[in-house]
């Protein structure tokens, strides 16, 4: 009896004695992990409810112009078309929490199955091209930077504002034109990969993809770096740290870069987002198998399960995307770390 | 009148003999097979035939509801899967003819109410079944089973399915409810009557095809290899086929320029240059499928036949086929089934009259018309077409709004009901296309066409086993829907296909569906 109370005092007592730190960090991830789910819950309502204010469904849109009353009301009954929308939904939902995504109306294969191959091609296309970009970006944005006004500067920052310009088509059109089909012939023109291959054992076939996107993201990571690096060249502390003598290597990317790498964050942090969105043009155009080119011929047949899958998928990553961003943009800057009074 | 009917379908097989010696020598027959519409024929130089290899196809037209199962083909990515999977009893010619498959027998009684079908001997499933009477009996209920009908049943309801019966091991009596004279016709049409083994699972798909599965990802790939056990000697050539899901024409064609495919489908006229600039070939093909304009003749403004016979006499056929496929194709008159015996080619051609279109519109009250027309991108050329018709119809002062609507729309609540629309079919004969189109009964009538005249003529068509007596009560048909009838058919879309020099044994075709229906056994690569 004693003891437990005493053990009980002394956890109180040691409770009080160390207040929970606050931890911007862990509080941030935990809060916003809440909402996210919130978020995918209300985008899965949303989508479905979406679809079903869309023409025809998934028998008319597998029958088209075979479609006989009969054969129709037989698919609709196969596929469960004909009950409510709000029980298919809730079977659905129900599914989804116990890990089963249902089958495709489509094709009648599991969803899980058609789905999670895709997921790895645009993911190695997006973090690819994500990472690619990232690094030119910074890259070159720390060099105009610090040959602020030269020509070089001059040349890439025209050069980067003609390209912002282009839409992904235009600039894989090109590409293909230039390195595949008509110019010269040295990477394949369409990505097609033997189905159930890892898209790292297809490598010459994601150059292209890959570049298209890579040249869509460069221009703003280089614009946005080389703005936010000029600001840090010109604050006091580099000034200081230039009159000390420290050298220009240095000064760059010890000084300055630090300084300028948290507002360029966020903007590689949309890259990845409009990533997310672009590969669905750039899947297209490259006949790439991944989810962009699934969710188009998804959304054409009415799939519904499919077309839920992908868009969480999706939904997951931006909202994954944005913690990380944010989560990273206080890792790098400690004042903001700091609890608010 | 049997024996007649015999004979005829016995000059079907010789011809289709013919065909595959033609293929043999590579292109002999393309002179022949194509009439006097194509422009430019490539030929191959992929020289003698050869064995081995892996043909490697860049398909359009498919989606990821591409399905194995030959009774629900829908797309043509569908159709060139299942053409080499399966086979049916009758198939079509190069020149679109019947032609003996599986069968080797197909005779109707003296009333076309039943007739006696006979299949090869010594034919094998991919499982290495032998097929028999019963895979026939079989296939024919899962068609027609009422519960879940098969595309194929619209066509084939005169079918008394439940009393077929087994004569001998390979013999069959197909009982028909009503007279159906063109049963052979019907089941030539590809990809929608195929023999499956009884207790087919379409999980395992298996026929009688020159090729079997090896793998299939709906909507991606998909691949074959040859069945060694096909009972048609020295075929087929290749080893192997890859059929890949293309969804646009453009990665389609950078794929081929590019050297990673072998062959392209259904191109559009607008791309011949470029494939031929870069040292490739392009396949035209004469084909009998047809894109029809559809007004409805039970209601609204183009009840009135006045208004009918004026939008037809607007159309610039010539006009219309140079703009939406660069002037190959063949030139249309209002009645569908060119290729078909019974087409009446001497109705005179159709073309642009504007006094007259003027004066029947005035005749009829409606000067200054306007109306609305909902086209979609459901096939090649559509939605070009409509454009088209909107502008020629300006000179006659008629106002045609083009409504261009989603595929979807098209065939959502509201399809076969347009008043004024468009529509594609695929190459038919023409008594099955009218029990498919043109009947008060016709699952797809779109024109809502019923002309009592019309009817009790194909009601005695239909049992006519006589082919020069049917063929007399087709053209009488075929006038009326010349003078009255609901479609506008300006032409015979083109079937533009491309290949690599390395392809050989493509032959231009009147089919319709492309590389002469997908016929990939007697195909071969250099």
């Amino acid at each position: 009896m004693t003891t437990t109370t005493n053990v009980t005092a002394e956890t109180e007592e040691s409770k009080q004695s160390k207040p929970r730190k606050p931890h911007p960090i862990r509080d941030m991830l935990i809060k916003r992990s809440i909402i996210g789910i919130l978020t995918l819950l209300l985008v899965s309502i949303l989508v479905f409810a979406a679809t079903q204010t869309l023409p025809g469904n998934a028998a008319s849109a597998v029958l088209l112009n075979t479609a006989t009353p009969q054969r129709l009301h037989a698919l609709e009954v196969q596929l469960g078309l004909n009950k409510p929308a709000v029980e298919q939904y809730w079977t659905w939902l129900t599914g989804v929490l116990h890990g089963n995504f249902g089958t495709s109306l489509a094709n009648g294969q599991p969803v899980g199955s058609l789905v999670g191959g895709r997921i790895l091609n645009s993911l190695v296309l997006v973090v690819l091209a994500g990472v690619i970009g990232t690094l030119i970006g910074v890259g070159l944005g720390v060099l105009a930077a610090a040959r602020r006004d030269s020509l070089f500067d001059r040349v890439l920052s025209v050069t980067s504002l003609a390209v912002t310009a282009l839409p992904e088509f235009v600039v894989a059109v090109v590409l293909v034109i230039f390195f595949a089909a008509v110019v010269i012939h040295w990477f394949p023109a369409v990505s097609v990969f033997v189905p159930g291959t890892a898209p790292w054992s297809n490598p010459k076939e994601l150059v292209l993809p890959v570049a298209t996107l890579v040249i869509v993201i460069v221009p703003y990571v280089f614009r946005m770096m080389r703005a936010s690096m000029i600001d840090a060249l010109e604050s006091d502390y580099v000034q200081m740290a230039q009159l000390k003598g420290v050298p220009r290597w240095r000064v760059l990317l010890f000084h300055a870069l630090p300084n300028a790498i948290a507002p360029t964050i966020q903007v590689i942090g949309l890259s990845f987002l409009y990533l997310a969105g672009g590969v669905v043009v750039v899947e297209y155009m490259f006949n790439y198998p991944g989810l962009g080119q699934a969710l188009v011929s998804a959304v054409s047949d009415r799939d519904i399960p499919q077309i839920q899958a992908i868009v969480l998928v999706l939904a997951a990553f931006y909202i994954a995307v944005n913690i990380a961003t944010d989560v990273i943009s206080l890792a790098v800057s400690p004042r903001r770390r700091l609890p608010r009074s | 009148m049997t024996f007649s009917r015999r004979d005829f379908l016995k000059t079907g097989l010789t011809l289709g003999a013919a065909g595959a010696g033609g293929m043999l020598g590579g292109g002999l027959l393309s002179g022949c097979g194509t009439g006097n519409t194509i422009k430019a024929v490539t030929t191959s130089t992929a020289g003698k035939p050869r064995y081995g290899g892996t043909l490697r196809a860049g398909l359009t037209g498919g989606s990821s509801a591409d399905t194995l199962d030959p009774l629900n083909a829908i797309t043509n990515v569908d159709f060139s899967r299942i053409d080499n999977l399966y086979e049916p009893l009758i198939g079509l010619t190069p020149a679109a003819q019947p032609v003996f498959v599986l069968a080797e027998e197909l005779t109707p009684n003296a009333k076309a109410t039943e007739w006696i079908v006979r299949v090869r001997q010594g034919i094998t499933f991919h499982d290495g079944k032998d097929l028999t009477a019963d895979d026939v009996i079989y296939t024919f209920r899962q068609i027609l089973n009422p519960k879940a009908p098969a595309a194929a049943a619209a066509g084939l309801a005169s079918i008394d399915a439940k009393h077929m019966a087994k004569l001998d091991q390979y013999t069959v009596k197909i009982p028909c409810s009503t007279p159906f004279a063109t049963l052979h016709q019907a089941l030539a049409i590809p990809g929608y009557s195929d023999i499956i083994p009884v207790g087919y699972d379409p999980a395992h798909p298996v026929g009688t095809g020159a090729f079997q599965l090896k793998s299939f990802s709906p909507g991606t790939q998909s691949t074959f290899v040859r069945y060694h056990g096909y009972w048609q000697t020295g075929r087929p050539y290749l080893d192997e086929i890859v059929i890949t899901d293309y969804a646009d024409q453009t990665s389609q064609v950078n794929a081929l320029l590019a050297g990673q495919v072998d062959v392209v489908n259904l191109l559009s006229e607008d791309v011949i240059s470029e494939v031929q600039g870069e040292g490739k070939n392009v396949l035209v093909s004469a084909g009998g499928g047809w894109n029809p304009f559809t007004m409805r003749v039970d209601t609204g403004t183009f009840s009135d036949v006045r208004i009918r016979q004026a939008m037809r006499l607007i159309v610039d056929r010539k006009q219309m086929l140079d703009l939406v496929f660069g002037g190959y194709g063949t030139l249309g008159n209002d009645v569908f089934g060119i290729w078909a015996p019974e087409y009446d080619h001497s109705l005179p051609q159709r073309g642009r009259d504007i006094d007259q279109a003027k004066s029947l519109l005035k005749a009829a009250g409606a000067e200054g018309l306007h109306v609305q027309l909902i086209t979609s991108d459901i096939a090649q050329g559509t939605v070009l077409a409509a454009q088209v018709l909107a502008q020629q119809a300006t000179a006659a002062g008629i106002t045609v709004s083009v409504n261009d609507v989603t595929v979807n729309d098209f065939y959502g609540t509201n399809y076969l009901k347009w008043e004024f629309a468009q529509d594609y079919w695929f190459y038919n004969f023409y008594l099955p296309q009218v029990s498919l189109a043109t009947l008060p009964a016709a699952p797809f009538n779109e024109t809502h066409w019923n002309n009592s005249r019309y009817n009790s003529l194909y009601n005695q068509a239909i049992a006519t086993v006589d082919d020069a007596l049917r063929t007399e009560l087709a053209h009488e048909m075929q006038r009326i829907e010349y003078d009255e009838g609901g479609y506008i058919i300006p032409f015979f879309p083109p079937v533009i296909d491309g290949y690599g020099t390395n392809v050989g044994g493509l032959i231009p075709s009147k089919i319709g569906l492309s590389l002469n229906a997908y016929d990939f056994k007697n195909v071969w690569l250099s």
